[in-house]
């Protein structure tokens, strides 16, 4: 547990002055954390788990706000954009609706107002809600550091449970989305009907599907998506190849069992649905 | 009774929402420093060292407490000493021992709660663990007759075994059996207001303390006990409370904690447990393994009934959960064995939690009815009425009232019952699986002692005092209204005090009893003080407040005030009649049957309670049972490690209940009762019957939506596909 008088929190007003506080902290062997919503961090202190005592508060940074529609199929989210964001933008409902599904059912108001989809990509948790629908949608995550950006695809953002792509002295700045073509659906299994820790989530994009929950981390499923758009469309297969890729454990939360049988029920319903003409709004 | 009756407001309503109802945390007391606990993270074993320097040494810190610096308290009870319901076994830092996960093994006092609580995570402990037993369904301990002589709930001591008729022959010789187990996982309180107690010395012997409590007599004897101080030392005040649900039934340590830290520090302490915290060191219903045996006749008649069982409880102090009683009761049926056996393990003591026993009994015993219900192929309501129990099938007594036909008929047409098609899986609405159930609810009309004082002045107002609580049920208003009718005056002129040892003794509020028992005493003593009046002349027989106001009349004797006391005692009708509040549970549930999600989308309950004393105080009480009812059917579990014994989810991010969106819109209805021989108020109580029955409506929903009879509460999704 961290006394609130060992606390630091730096609050800068420019992504250049954060760049350039993360980068002298990363020299000095003290990285800043990122703090964005803060509804992840929040909690880890709250239970006295101690992730950190310095921390770099990105709210004042006027320019990483906001969402963005950019040509025909594009969107960019800002690393401040929000739930509520998401929800209000106009593009996001047209272009990828399954984010404003999904950001619906996070949280409460409070933290759609706060939590941000940055934040819920770098938090790293399998369980994740916004993170399967960006990724399904082919999201690239931008970091930059004083140095330069880089562009590195959500898909391979993660290297293991809670560890990610991005170096002490960078920060998410963006993330892009070009939505590719085919039918949304998000589905997400709880116990109630809200404010509910996943049991699993399914997000998919066209042939392009993500599974949160039912791996360290949010995961592609790679083998079933080749089966499907080689023009596979046998369930029993599909079911089958899912689960290469889905891989459960019993948890608190749930048993690796029940989450195989949901993903093998999601899968067909998501095959059933396929080659149907995408919903509009 | 005109004002009896009435949805009348909450007397309390406008300080409750402007934030000048003040509960126990809230109080303001002159320097007053902040306590906060250590707890043990083993669930057994010893403590081997403990290293306080750091916590001691931090900014603010003016105490750290732990079982070498602790004051000495004379020896308190054990298991086999205690006095009474209240008198847990309570762990005060006087030895190294570790008996449970959570048990309070330091406390730390500093001049902010800030600081105290930095430094309570500074407080390093070694321990030496012994290997842990958590786990009713797994242990191999031996299930064992509770401690005698002491087993009792609420309100009286009931039977742990019971027996009529020949319940094996009869099961023998029965058409149709049903034979199956039921459990139910350890289930944690919280209470929207946690804990909160705080200590004021008064010099070495006198002690007052703001408690957020059921109970101040039962707190102001346990603290006098402990301390070793005459208990009229003690004063316990207790205003305002955020729901109790047994938690707050009895004193757990953390009270006689603060007094010791108050003294220590010589200045009055704060201690106020956080969320996490009531997990644990509080209390939880226990875990509870059931077996229903139930033989009948092709006809649904019931032959025989074995329903036997165990709960857990620890192993140094008692807790029996009476999950036989509402079968003694609700069926006529000649052959009956009930036992009730406990299991002790490693863990904090169980304790009452919402209408105890007879929630966990329903759950059980209305489940298996179903059961046979299917194997019959008779409608359930109908199986239920065919066995109804014209008279107490314990005692043969007849009831003071009951009018459960009415409940279920009431009930029944308002859900649409008769529209039920009978086969599992056989209604849908699109891809969801629609099922419809129902259950009996029932919970005994207990009345203890209780004693009120009616004031009437000279300005025609009255004051009432009761040392009584308000858990949030409404007592305030329901005493309110109670005394104003009896004196004939208007609500607003009667004010009603409670929640202070100084005033006239009653009971804990647990078991339903306040509203029965207080009520009797408040009606009584208001009547006792008109009589006093008319006893003074020229009142000629007539009614006072009509004929001539008591301000007038007090005026005329050179009075200011005239006062009258009532001890109410149970009437002695109690032994000529069976007494019991009885209603009807309806359920309508939707399952997704590739996901296994399940969502209540109705409820109806129907109730008979004897007389309703407000209507929307009363509804509020029968609306949070039953929509505790679902939430114990789908999600209350407290898990343990199973190896380490620790509790692993000790938030509201892990221990789940239902949220806004869970809880369709659920209509509650009163079956109007009559009785004249409860107490002198007519009144059953209805804290606790909604939530009974509940569980099982909801699992026998589930059952005809799927097809699957889940006997394991919580019945989450995992045990659906
Ligand atoms: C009550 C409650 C309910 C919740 N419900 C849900 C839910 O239903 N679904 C769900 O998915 N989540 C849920 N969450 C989790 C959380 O709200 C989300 O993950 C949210 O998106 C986190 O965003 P944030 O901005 O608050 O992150 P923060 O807490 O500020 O940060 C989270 C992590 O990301 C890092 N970070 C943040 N921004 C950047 C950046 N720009 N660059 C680099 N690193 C960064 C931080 O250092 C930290 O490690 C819930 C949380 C709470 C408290």
């Amino acid at each position: 547990m961290i006394a609130a008088a060992d606390l630091t929190v730096q609050r800068p007003r420019t992504l250049k002055q954060a760049l350039q506080l993360l980068r002298d902290a990363s020299a000095e062997n003290q990285p800043l954390t990122p703090m964005a919503g803060g509804t992840d961090l929040f909690v880890t202190l709250n239970m006295g788990q101690r992730p950190s005592a310095r921390y770099l508060d990105l709210w004042a940074i006027e320019k990483l706000r906001g969402v963005e529609a950019t040509g025909k199929r594009g969107l960019v989210f800002g690393a401040l954009a929000t739930y509520t964001d998401c929800i209000e933008s106009k593009a996001v409902h047209k272009r990828l609706p399954i984010l404003v599904d999904a950001a619906r059912q996070v949280g409460g108001v409070q933290i759609q107002n706060r939590g941000t989809l940055a934040g819920n990509i770098e938090n790293g948790s399998p369980a994740a809600d916004g993170v399967p629908v960006l990724m399904a949608a082919d999201a690239t995550v931008v970091l930059r550091s004083i140095d330069g950006e880089r562009r590195v695809p959500l898909a391979a953002y993660y290297h293991g449970y809670r560890k990610t792509e991005r170096r002490a002295d960078e920060l998410i700045v963006a993330v892009e989305v070009e939505v590719p073509d085919g039918t949304q659906r998000f589905d997400k299994v709880g116990t109630r009907a809200a404010q509910a820790i996943s049991k699993v989530v399914m997000a998919a994009v066209g042939h392009r599907l993500a599974f949160g929950s039912v791996a360290p981390t949010v995961v592609r499923a790679r083998a079933l998506e080749a089966y499907v758009e080689a023009g596979g469309r046998d369930v029993a297969e599909a079911q089958r190849l899912a689960l290469e890729d889905a891989r459960p454990i019993d948890d608190v939360r749930s048993t690796a069992e029940y989450r195989r049988r949901v993903v093998a029920n999601l899968v067909a319903a998501w095959l059933g649905g396929l080659d149907k003409p995408p919903r509009t709004r | 009774m005109k004002k009896i009756g009435p949805p009348v407001d909450r007397v309390d309503g406008p300080l409750k929402v402007t934030g000048g109802a003040r509960y126990a945390a809230e109080v303001p007391v002159a320097r007053v420093a902040h306590a906060v606990l250590v707890l043990s993270t083993i669930a057994r074993g010893r403590i081997t060292g403990m290293d306080t320097g750091k916590a001691e040494r931090a900014p603010g810190v003016l105490a750290v407490i732990t079982h070498k610096n602790a004051m000495h308290l004379p020896p308190q009870p054990t298991r086999e000493t205690r006095a009474s319901q209240g008198d847990h076994v309570l762990q005060l830092l006087q030895d190294d021992h570790v008996l449970y996960n959570r048990q309070p093994i330091a406390i730390v006092v500093a001049d902010t709660f800030e600081r105290a609580q930095h430094a309570a995570h500074l407080v390093a402990v070694r321990y030496e663990a012994a290997p842990v037993d958590v786990d009713l369904l797994r242990t191999r301990t031996a299930a064992r007759a509770p401690h005698p002589p002491y087993h009792g709930t609420v309100a009286q001591t009931l039977p742990v075994e019971s027996r009529r008729g020949d319940v094996a022959a009869a099961l023998a010789a029965a058409a149709v059996r049903v034979e199956e187990v039921y459990t139910i996982p350890a289930e944690t309180h919280n209470p929207m207001e946690p804990h909160a107690t705080i200590a004021v010395w008064h010099g070495p012997t006198h002690l007052t303390v703001y408690d957020s409590t059921q109970g101040v007599f039962e707190d102001q004897r346990k603290l006098a006990a402990s301390l070793g101080l005459p208990r009229e030392n003690v004063r316990v005040i207790s205003h305002y409370i955020g729901g109790g649900f047994g938690t707050k039934g009895a004193v757990w340590s953390h009270v006689p904690l603060a007094a010791m830290a108050a003294q220590k520090v010589g200045r009055p302490v704060k201690l106020v447990l956080s969320r996490p915290q009531m997990f644990g060191p509080v209390g939880a219903r226990p875990q509870i393994e059931q077996r229903v045996v139930i033989g009948a006749g092709r006809d649904g008649v019931l032959a025989a009934i074995r329903h036997e069982g165990r709960s857990s409880v620890s192993q140094f102090d008692q807790f029996c959960e009476h999950f036989t009683a509402p079968t003694r009761a609700l069926y006529k049926c000649p052959n009956l064995d009930t036992t009730e056996r406990v299991v002790s393990l490693d863990i904090a003591t169980p304790c009452q939690m919402r209408a105890p026993g007879e929630v966990t009994g329903t759950f059980a015993l209305e489940s298996a009815l179903d059961e046979l219900a299917v194997k019959l192929a008779i409608d359930p309501l109908e199986l239920r009425l065919r066995n109804y129990a014209e008279t107490d099938p314990e005692t043969g007594r007849p009831w003071s009232s009951k009018s459960l036909r009415q409940c279920y008929q009431t009930a029944a047409e308002k859900f649409g019952w008769s529209r039920k098609k009978p086969q599992p899986r056989s209604m849908v609405d699109g891809k969801l699986l629609v099922g419809w159930g129902m259950a009996t609810a029932t919970y005994p009309a207990n009345v203890r002692p209780a004693s009120a004082i009616a004031t009437l002045f000279a300005d025609g107002t009255a004051l009432v005092r009761a040392g009584t609580q308000d858990i949030g049920t409404g007592t305030y208003t329901v005493m309110t209204q109670v005394a104003a009718d009896a004196l004939g005056l208007p609500v607003e002129k009667v004010r009603f005090e409670l929640g202070d040892t100084d005033m006239p003794e009653t009971p804990t509020s647990g078991g339903s009893c306040t509203a029965a028992s207080v009520g009797s005493a408040v009606h009584q003593a208001c009547l006792g003080a008109r009589e006093k009046l008319a006893r003074l002349g020229n009142g000629g027989g007539a009614d006072p407040s009509v004929d001539e106001p008591f301000a007038a009349q007090l005026a005329r004797h050179g009075m200011k005030r005239i006062e009258a006391r009532y001890d109410a005692k149970q009437l002695e009708t109690r032994d000529r009649y069976a007494m019991r509040a009885f209603g009807a549970q309806f359920v309508e549930v939707r399952v997704d049957p590739e996901l296994g999600e399940v969502r209540v989308s109705r409820a109806v309950g129907a109730f008979a309670a004897g007389r309703i004393l407000n209507a929307k105080t009363a509804r509020s009480q029968l609306l949070g049972g039953m929509i505790w009812g679902i939430s114990m059917a789908l999600h209350e579990n407290t898990v343990y490690d199973p190896k380490l014994g620790r509790i692993m989810n000790n938030d509201l991010s892990e221990y789940l209940v239902p949220v806004n969106l869970d809880i369709p819109a659920i209509d509650v209805l009163f079956v109007p009762e009559d009785d004249p021989y409860v107490n002198e108020i007519g009144v059953k109580g209805v804290g606790e019957i909604g939530i009974t029955g509940m569980a099982a409506a909801v699992a026998n929903a589930v059952y005809h939506a799927t097809g699957r009879r889940i006997r394991d509460l919580p019945i989450t999704l995992d045990k659906l596909l």
